[in-house]
């Protein structure tokens, strides 16, 4: 029996601003059924990793583990050539596939009818900003899912892959209505949980003075696995996170002038660089050598850099080398001098595997929030980083300048004392 | 600085000489900053010199002599052994296969060299072996004897006990193994000894330490998954290895899926061919290699710990061509050449070297094998030795 408490017509009238739909000592569902809201359902596609893993269950904890939760409903915004949505939902009866989103949350009844909802908006045809960015629908996904959550009056968690948001001001509201609603929500990338090599966590309370990411991949894409690389480690610092106060992006020369400069550090470059099991090799008959500047300028046909400056001065910078590394590599200097680094490891089926088991923690994740009813970590993470990413594409596009970042200056929030990375 | 001379079988690219010695060359990734030995390589044996030699032009850049025999390249030329560590690494190249299918490497000739002039010359120094110690038992046992009759250290060995973990797991040193099991991929000499020895470095930190090995036997085919079914091996070990691996096969492929390959049935329609390699130490701990080639391609391990039930890792093989563990190995080399004491035993080399040996024999004959041979006993190491900062 669900113990959650209707939305009377007046509140929702009156807009239920200051109405929580769920009080915190809400009981859960022992077997909650689950909504994947999805954009494009093809081999590889972040909804195929997703969703699959509810299905056939996943390696977990060193056996092969199945959720003790049911995804029943699923809305796939794109189905052509390669959609296994259709295989899917023949191979595992228990699954539905809707034409609507509103259908698939309410079973095609006019009351939601399940007790989470994952969405994925990632992959598929969508039209690019002048910016260069994708317009993913999330924001729009978000709107029919308030929607029928306001309509029925019962508020269930939330998981969003990658960013809110390509725009900041959708993002900031997908934020706030989620608070109004009370929705426990969880969002951002599998950087954050996935294994690392070593396998070593940021102390809580550490003084961080500088952090480097570097990794590959484009603008408004992996910029995004990047900063959140970055950000769960730093969250960890003493005092916490205390909002970012401005941007600077650096592409092609004037990402090695900023280089040269000494814009961000060389030394934490070369050490996140050693984390890396992909430096590709800069001279010929040599597998593993550590490149020069020149090499990495030969080798590195579009270097992006995201410097961003925390209010508390912690320097951070996010260096996209494609072309240099394949993999996601992170270090900081402490306050001791010491510097900490490691890998945030993506087993990547590009070849070097055929699972990407990077999945595997994200959807635990999203598992024991749909249980609890509460996050494992805070969506103030990926609601800083999506606006980190919006800011470092406007920085781009406006020719490198450096922005002022206001509204990022008053994201402020705890890292959780425990580590949730994939350690098990 | 310390001189090295590299004694191996072939210099190219991606051969174990080039992975492991340009290292010392260039530096290597360790602990997060570029390490440069503080060391240097002084001269070269190479045994072939195929298509893509690079022997010759390391020498020239790198400022070191390439000689023609081993003794020349431990003396520098001179009259006396005028280096202070070997690194003997002969993998790659082309030699013979004998009848059991190993592959002849002439490693335990190279070793002999190697005694010869610390013998004739009054020192001895710090050996490196790569990979098994030889293909014969016998000739292993004698290169271990060796080391401590004339007291040098010898370090031998895959990468793989060195390498990362996912997750990070280390049995309790001490702790009681009622079963194990290892699930490898590739072809036999080669990869099985990269298997068993990922095994071993996990299973000799039980209660006890290494006891040796009684019996092996070895199977393939459909014999392989009727001794599952008889409970030869675990199948509860095999699911938890498994779901450590990264690299499913069959409907992976064909679209992504995550698979339970134990309770689908597909694991059997993957392989065509499984080896079960069985190991029973002498103080009665029962051991399972499966070589499970179109299955997986990733090397993963499980085993029931009395008290904490089973436990499970992936050995992770980086990428081609960094191949970062072996940086990982040559780590516990330049630590071994430096403080004149292998971090691990060469024990857990020579008992590998010989279950393979065993377990290959058993093959051929098609029957479980005595081995009171494999006697060996040691203690593990009570430091981690595996990548971990």
């Amino acid at each position: 029996m669900l113990a959650e408490r209707n939305i009377s017509r007046r509140e929702l009238l009156a807009g239920a601003a200051s109405a929580p739909l769920l009080t915190g000592t809400q009981a859960r569902p022992a077997r909650p059924r689950i909504a994947a809201i999805t954009t494009v359902y093809f081999k590889h596609s972040h909804a195929q990793h997703i969703v699959d893993r509810f299905l056939e269950g996943y390696g977990w904890n060193g056996t092969h583990h199945h959720p003790a939760m049911d995804l029943v409903s699923l809305y796939v915004d794109q189905v052509g050539n390669g959609d296994f949505s259709r295989d899917r939902a023949k191979r595992f009866p228990s699954m539905k596939v809707y034409p609507t989103i509103a259908e698939a949350l309410t079973l095609g009844g006019s009351r939601l009818a399940v007790d989470g909802i994952v969405l994925v908006g990632e992959h598929g045809k969508y039209p690019r900003t002048e910016k260069g960015q994708v317009q993913y629908p999330r924001y729009q996904f978000f709107q029919e899912i308030f929607k029928v959550i306001r309509a029925s009056g019962r508020a269930v968690p939330i998981f969003n892959d990658k960013h809110l948001s390509w725009r900041w001001d959708w993002s900031r509201e997908i934020y706030d209505t989620a608070r109004e609603l009370r929705l426990p929500f969880m969002a951002g990338s599998s950087l954050p949980v996935t294994w690392r090599t070593p396998s070593l966590e940021m102390p809580l309370g550490s003084r961080v003075r500088e952090a480097v990411c570097v990794c590959y991949g484009g603008v408004d894409s992996y910029d995004f696995h990047g900063l959140e690389t970055i950000q769960c480690m730093v969250e960890r610092r003493r005092g916490g996170e205390t909002g970012v106060k401005s941007l600077q992006a650096f592409r092609g020369d004037a990402f090695w002038r900023a280089n040269k400069e000494g814009r961000w550090s060389k030394e934490l470059m070369e050490s996140a660089l050693c984390r890396s099991h992909t430096l590709t090799p800069a001279r010929e008959g040599f597998n593993d050598i550590m490149p020069t500047t020149e090499d990495m300028q030969r080798l590195v046909k579009d270097p992006v850099a995201y410097c961003y400056e925390h209010n508390d001065g912690l320097r951070a910078t996010m260096l996209l080398m494609g072309g240099l590394v394949k993999d996601f590599n992170f270090a900081a200097k402490l306050d001791d001098n010491k510097t900490l680094s490691t890998q945030m490891y993506l087993p990547m089926p590009d070849g070097r595997t055929t699972l990407a088991s990077f999945f595997s923690p994200l959807v635990n994740n999203m598992e024991q929030m749909f249980h609890t009813g509460k996050p494992t970590y805070p969506v103030e993470r990926t609601l800083l980083t999506t606006g980190l990413t919006a800011a470092g594409v406007d920085s781009l596009h406006q020719g490198n300048v450096k922005l002022d970042t206001p509204h990022l200056a008053s994201i402020r929030y705890q890292a959780t004392t425990q580590s949730t990375y994939w350690r098990s | 600085m310390k001189r090295i001379a590299v004694i191996g079988s072939i210099y190219k690219y991606l051969s174990h000489v080039q992975h492991i010695a340009d290292r010392f060359l260039v530096g290597y990734p360790i602990h997060g900053a570029w390490h440069r030995p503080d060391m240097k390589i002084v001269s070269l044996y190479i045994d072939q010199k195929p298509e893509g030699d690079q022997s010759a032009e390391r020498a020239r850049e790198f400022g070191f002599q390439v000689y023609p025999t081993i003794a020349e390249a431990l003396r520098c030329g001179g009259d006396r052994l005028a280096v202070d560590a070997v690194l003997s690494i002969v993998e790659h190249g082309d030699y013979p296969r004998n009848d059991k299918g190993q592959v002849l490497y002439p490693r335990y000739e190279f070793f002999r060299q190697c005694v010869d002039v610390f013998e004739k010359d009054g020192r001895a120094v710090p050996i490196y072996n790569d990979k098994h110690l030889s293909w014969s038992f016998e000739h292993a046992k004698w290169m271990v004897d060796q080391s401590r009759r004339l007291k040098f250290p010898l370090l031998a060995g895959s990468s793989l006990p060195v390498t990362w973990r996912l997750p990070d797991l280390e049995l309790p040193l001490g702790c009681t193994i009622d079963e194990a099991l290892m699930v490898g991929v590739g072809g036999s000499d080669p990869m099985d000894y990269h298997a068993l020895e990922a095994m071993q470095c996990m299973i000799e930190r039980r209660k006890g330490g290494e006891t040796g090995v009684r019996t092996v036997q070895m199977i393939e085919g459909d014999a392989v998954w009727k001794a599952g079914a008889e409970g030869r091996w675990s199948k509860d070990l095999l699911i938890s290895a498994l779901s450590r691996s990264d690299t499913p096969q069959g409907f992976t492929l064909e679209d992504g899926r995550t698979q339970d390959l134990v309770g689908s049935g597909e694991l059997q329609r993957l392989v065509k061919k499984p080896a079960a390699y069985f190991i029973e130490h002498n103080d009665g701990l029962k051991t399972t290699l499966l070589m499970l080639n179109g299955a997986v391609q990733d090397f993963n391990f499980a085993a029931r710990v009395r008290g904490s039930g089973i436990k499970s890792c992936q050995f992770l093989l980086t990428p081609v061509p960094n191949v970062t563990y072996s940086a990982c190995l040559v780590s516990k080399i330049e630590e071994t050449f430096e403080t004149g004491r292998a971090p691990y035993p060469a024990e857990r080399t020579l008992i590998v070297s010989g279950m393979l040996e065993s377990c290959l024999t058993s093959k051929m004959q098609g029957k479980r094998l005595e081995t009171p041979h494999l006697k060996v006993s040691y203690q593990a190491p009570k430091q981690s030795q595996h990548a971990t900062a």
